[in-house]
């Protein structure tokens, strides 16, 4: 099992994993990024990116194979695979994959990205693939002549949208809201509506796919009269939202909003130490390729800074040759700084017989809870990593000296 | 091990001439999702050798044949017996679904 031990596993290989990698390896750690696809995540849908900085034009699975040729560049790992169930609640931290392997890391990054939202229509699922479609690269071609319907009204709606009409005779666009509002970019909406095979129905959404063994027609209902309406058309193309794929992390006891997305911190840190969230998987503002590669850096540093931390501790208190005093203080508690005073006079006085390791309970909750320490001051007596007292608590300097002997 | 791609002519050759039990991938190179189901069929493959054919058709390169089984979009995975048509996968299948769907196909 010695080989599937890491210090960083990164789930998911998209911008945002891809770049924590690259930081990973930098930072030498033993970094492996599982991913089940082709690297490179959602990124590979786009055709075209035209705002990440240094590219002023490139298509996503260009910029992907970048970023994958850079990550490999510092001896980062990779493996085709998906995580099925996951146990963060040790120190080393248990991924367990459909391809039945049992990975150890000490840090986990979780970028695992998102997937396609479904309204869950009738006909919906029935008519994937005979004319319900989520991806306008992959299928747009099949519906060469033919009438196509598009829902939402977002940047990929409607760019995918324009890319049907290269092949439908024509698109109509599905809007929730008033004419005239689209929620893509500018530049988009204006090319959209100057686009002679593209039309809009406003204040609608779609209620069915209509159709026996290939769609034949939707139905659409207007949000503002209530009224339902067909419309014959042999395509219908969906793109209304994503959702986080953290599905498998249910069991896990990570902190998530009702929608999947993880709440982080600004160092992508999740509620669970040693387990950070970036990308498309956290609660943010802005989702784009550049700040997806913006998280990754950052959790990746986090990561290697907890790693290290941990080795730290690992060697000055579980591998020391001399007994370890296992200080725990809170900085805001004042009577635990000043024990912690006493304790090391204490400890000179009686010329060193320990090492005197102070804990911040504070930013230490992780050690707080191992040790199972509610209170501060609290003396954990360590002789190579176990446990061998506790000290009572005294201001006396002379009753802890005797305890110390 | 990649996948043996069929032109309409091998098509034929391998579904109505040797009945052959099998399924074909219907996919295109830009297409991601395909991307994740063609790596997935090659890694079943080699279980199946002698007993279940494993094929890939370029949708782009013969568009005649998915004209034929008039399919709208990629990946789809057609499975075949007998010189029949049997079922198809539609889409982000995992590998559980292929191989209880060749399950079924060697067992009807």
């Amino acid at each position: 099992m010695g080989d599937l031990k890491y210090d960083l596993i990164i789930i998911g290989g998209g911008p945002a994993g891809l770049t924590a990698a690259i930081y990973g390896g930098r930072a030498k750690l033993r970094t492996l990024v599982i991913n089940k696809g082709t690297v490179g995540g959602l990124v590979n849908t786009t055709r075209e990116i035209v705002n990440y900085p240094g590219y002023a034009q490139i298509s996503g699975p260009d910029l992907m194979k970048d970023f994958k040729k850079h990550a490999d560049s510092f001896g980062v790992e990779f493996s085709r695979d998906e995580v099925v169930s996951v146990n963060f609640s040790q120190e080393d931290k248990i991924i367990c994959t459909k391809k039945r392997k049992e990975y150890m890391a000490k840090a986990v990054i979780i970028a695992c990205g998102s997937e396609p939202r479904l309204l869950n229509i009738p006909g919906e699922k029935r008519l994937q693939g005979s004319g319900v479609a989520y991806c306008a690269t992959c299928d747009a071609e099949f519906f060469e002549g033919e009438d196509v319907v598009v829902v939402g009204s977002g940047d990929q709606a409607i760019e995918e949208g324009m890319y049907i009409t290269k092949f439908a005779r024509k698109v109509t666009v599905i809007v929730l809201h008033d004419e005239g509002v689209l929620d893509c970019n500018k530049v988009s909406a204006e090319r959209a509506f100057q686009n002679e095979k593209m039309e809009f129905v406003w204040n609608s959404t779609l209620e069915e796919v209509l159709g026996e063994s290939n769609v034949e027609g939707v139905k659409i209902k207007n949000l503002k009269t209530g009224r339902s309406s067909e419309l014959a058309c042999q395509g219908v193309f969906f793109f209304v939202g994503m959702i986080p794929s953290t599905h498998f992390l249910k069991e896990s006891g990570i902190g998530m909003d009702s929608r999947g997305y993880i709440p982080a911190n600004d160092l992508m840190k999740t509620d669970l130490e040693g387990v950070y969230a970036v990308g498309d998987n956290r609660v943010k503002y802005l989702r784009q390729v550049v700040s997806a590669a913006g998280d990754g850096a950052t959790a990746a540093v986090a990561a290697e800074r907890y790693i290290e931390e941990l080795n730290a501790f690992n060697t000055s208190v579980l591998k020391n040759d001399k007994q370890v005093l296992l200080l725990f203080f809170n900085a805001l508690n004042n009577e635990s700084l000043e024990f912690s005073t006493l304790i090391e006079e204490a400890n000179q006085e009686l010329s060193e017989p320990y090492k005197v390791v102070k804990i911040d309970t504070a930013t230490k909750k992780n050690l707080a809870q191992k040790y199972d320490v509610k209170i501060v001051p609290s003396v954990v007596v360590l002789d190579r990593g176990q446990e061998i007292k506790r000290l009572d608590y005294s201001m006396d300097k002379e009753k802890l000296k005797a305890q110390l002997r | 091990m990649s996948l043996e791609q069929l032109n309409a002519i091998k098509f034929e050759e391998i579904i109505y001439d040797n009945l052959e039990s099998c399924l074909v991938i219907f996919s295109r190179k830009d297409c991601h999702v395909c991307k994740e189901v063609v790596p997935l069929l090659e890694e079943l493959q080699p279980n199946y050798l002698g007993k279940f054919g494993f094929y890939y058709v370029d949708v782009e390169e013969d568009k005649n044949l998915y004209q034929r089984f008039s399919l709208k979009g990629v990946p789809q995975i057609l499975f075949f017996k007998e010189g029949e048509y049997q079922a198809k996968l539609v889409g982000a299948v995992d590998e559980d679904k292929v191989i209880d769907k060749i399950d079924e196909v060697l067992e009807s």
